[in-house]
């Protein structure tokens, strides 16, 4: 048995996305996954699945079902690791709807990272145990700079300066400039401005770093069977995986072999392809976990777009362009849409593969989608035909 | 940014030996009895060959830069800008992270050959590394 396109994700929601949102993360979870389940002509009624992202979340599970009256739940399920979690909710989902365990299946990310709670500074203080406590006492305390030890690291491998990080945030930016949901909608960057931002932990600038955003995404994940029978345009599931490296610690896997890849995004790659019996060459869009510079280079080489060290070059000869061979964070991402812990890749994913993006790539059959890295990850090919 | 105290290693069933020879200024690992694999970070389990039975080997606290970042934004109020930590592998072969001592605004590389010194603070003595000359 395999899950390749048993499953399509038939509902998409999204809040606004801001500074301040002005109201909880509950409310905005319910607005988007009521805007979901609408999407896709359902109702609360008819949910029977919930998985939710589980770390630094600001949401009890049963606040959600109380609030949105679901008493008939058959699967709930959270899933670990950050930002790592995002796709594999929807791999959790995938399994549940193919499985028969549930029918319709909730996932969702809802945050306050900027009005309330900003993964951008610490709360670490007194007593660290387990990873943390070998590198929280030293001062190296927020993921910038967990991931700018690995940045530094694929810099001096491969002999490249910080204008190939500056490169990424560039495009990425570019698209966002389009984008009317962005924060970043019509501010472009130059790369004279990448370097003339200012230091956060060498070699990441300000402009390396992904913005703080509040807001909230859902994606409602059913059978394809049953999605035949509902008004939305489904993207179906070619593949949904989960994958994990050696020695593992979240962000600090310092111990492993190679500080200048991801062997999470490489195991996930490894396991995602077959599965849904393509190749990277067989991808027409591509949004990809934008949470710093270096983690997006190491990315493209981990899902087969390029040699391990060759990346940079996919932004040098227009590849990753809207007319490119291989368009990338077409919304956006992290950098220039909002910081959704991945679910705002999601959710263009679906929009791209149906046709009603903003930036729309035409003919767009296939979009893999991945999440939170450095910390053990996930990633989705979405299709457009079932095959 | 609210007060908030500097984080420090909250010694636990499996770790108490590691931070208390930290507080005599020796930097241990642990040693596979039964494989030789030297392992970081502490754990109860060889991750090589699943023993449990371990002893403790002293690092020559010798090392090279592996890898390293310059923080210049402040995120923590106990972590003032501009400070530099490193990634050192260890002549024994394990990386361990702590902050460079050194003047500022010297020049730091990768493969750069370091030693590590003693900070004492109330509870717990950390490393810290310098240049080698």
């Amino acid at each position: 048995m395999t899950i390749r396109n048993k499953a399509a994700i038939v509902g998409i929601g999204q809040t606004e996305f801001s500074k301040d949102s002005g109201r909880s993360t509950l409310h905005m979870a319910l607005e988007s996954i009521l805007e979901a389940l609408a999407d896709a002509g359902l109702e609360p009624k008819d949910v029977d699945g919930v998985v939710k992202m589980g770390a630094n979340d600001d949401i009890f599970e049963i606040d959600l079902l109380r609030s949105l009256n679901l008493p008939n739940l058959r699967f709930f399920n959270e899933v670990p690791h950050g930002g790592g979690a995002a796709c594999g909710t929807i791999a959790g989902a995938t399994a549940a709807v193919v499985s028969g365990m549930a029918d319709v299946v909730i996932t969702f990310r809802s945050l306050n990272e900027r009005s309330e709670r900003r993964f951008g500074e610490s709360s670490a203080g007194g007593g660290m145990t387990h990873w943390r406590q070998y590198t929280l006492p030293h001062g190296l305390v927020t993921p910038a700079q967990w991931v700018a030890i690995y940045g530094q690291r694929y810099l001096y491998e491969y002999g490249y300066d910080t204008t190939e990080l500056g490169h990424v945030s560039v495009l990425t930016r570019k698209h966002a400039a389009t984008n009317p949901h962005a924060m970043m909608y019509e501010r472009p960057i130059t790369l004279k401005d990448h370097q003339n931002s200012r230091w956060i932990a060498e070699p990441l600038r300000l402009l390396d770093c992904c913005l703080d955003t509040d807001g909230a995404c859902a994606a409602i994940v059913v059978s394809a069977e049953k999605a035949k029978q509902l008004k939305a345009t489904p993207a179906y599931i070619a593949a949904a995986a989960q994958g994990t490296g050696s020695r593992a610690e979240m962000m600090t896997s310092y111990q492993r072999e190679s500080l200048a890849r991801l062997e999470e995004s490489e195991s996930t790659a490894a396991v995602i392809y077959p599965l849904a019996q393509l190749e990277p060459k067989d991808i027409d869009v591509a949004e990809i976990y934008d949470p710093f510079t270096p983690m997006v280079l190491m990315q493209l080489e981990a899902y087969g777009f390029a040699e391990r060290g060759k990346s940079p070059e996919l932004f040098h000869n227009g590849k990753l362009e809207l007319d490119g061979e291989l368009p990338f964070n077409t919304h956006g991402g992290h950098l220039g849409e909002g910081y959704l812990h991945g679910f705002g890749h999601i959710v263009e994913g679906v929009r791209q593969i149906r046709g009603t993006a903003v930036n729309q790539i035409a003919n767009a059959k296939t979009c893999l989608v991945t999440s939170g890295v450095g910390v053990p990850t996930s990633a989705i090919i979405l299709s457009k035909e079932p095959y | 940014m609210a007060s908030l105290p500097r984080p420090f290693p909250q010694p636990d069933r499996d770790t108490t030996s590691f931070w208390e020879a930290q507080n005599e200024h020796r930097l241990v690992f642990q040693k596979c009895s039964r494989c030789g694999h030297v392992r970081y970070v502490v754990g109860p389990l060889c991750p090589e060959c699943h023993s449990f039975e371990h002893e403790w080997t002293e690092s020559s606290g010798r090392g090279t830069i592996y890898s390293f970042t310059t923080v210049r934004h402040q995120t923590h109020p106990a972590f003032v800008p501009p400070y530099t930590v490193l990634l050192v592998e260890m002549e024994e072969g394990p990386r361990l992270i702590a902050q460079l001592r050194a003047p500022e605004g010297v020049e730091v590389k990768i493969g750069s050959p370091v030693h590590i010194e003693w900070e004492d603070h109330e509870k717990q003595s950390l490393p810290v590394f310098e240049l080698d000359a």
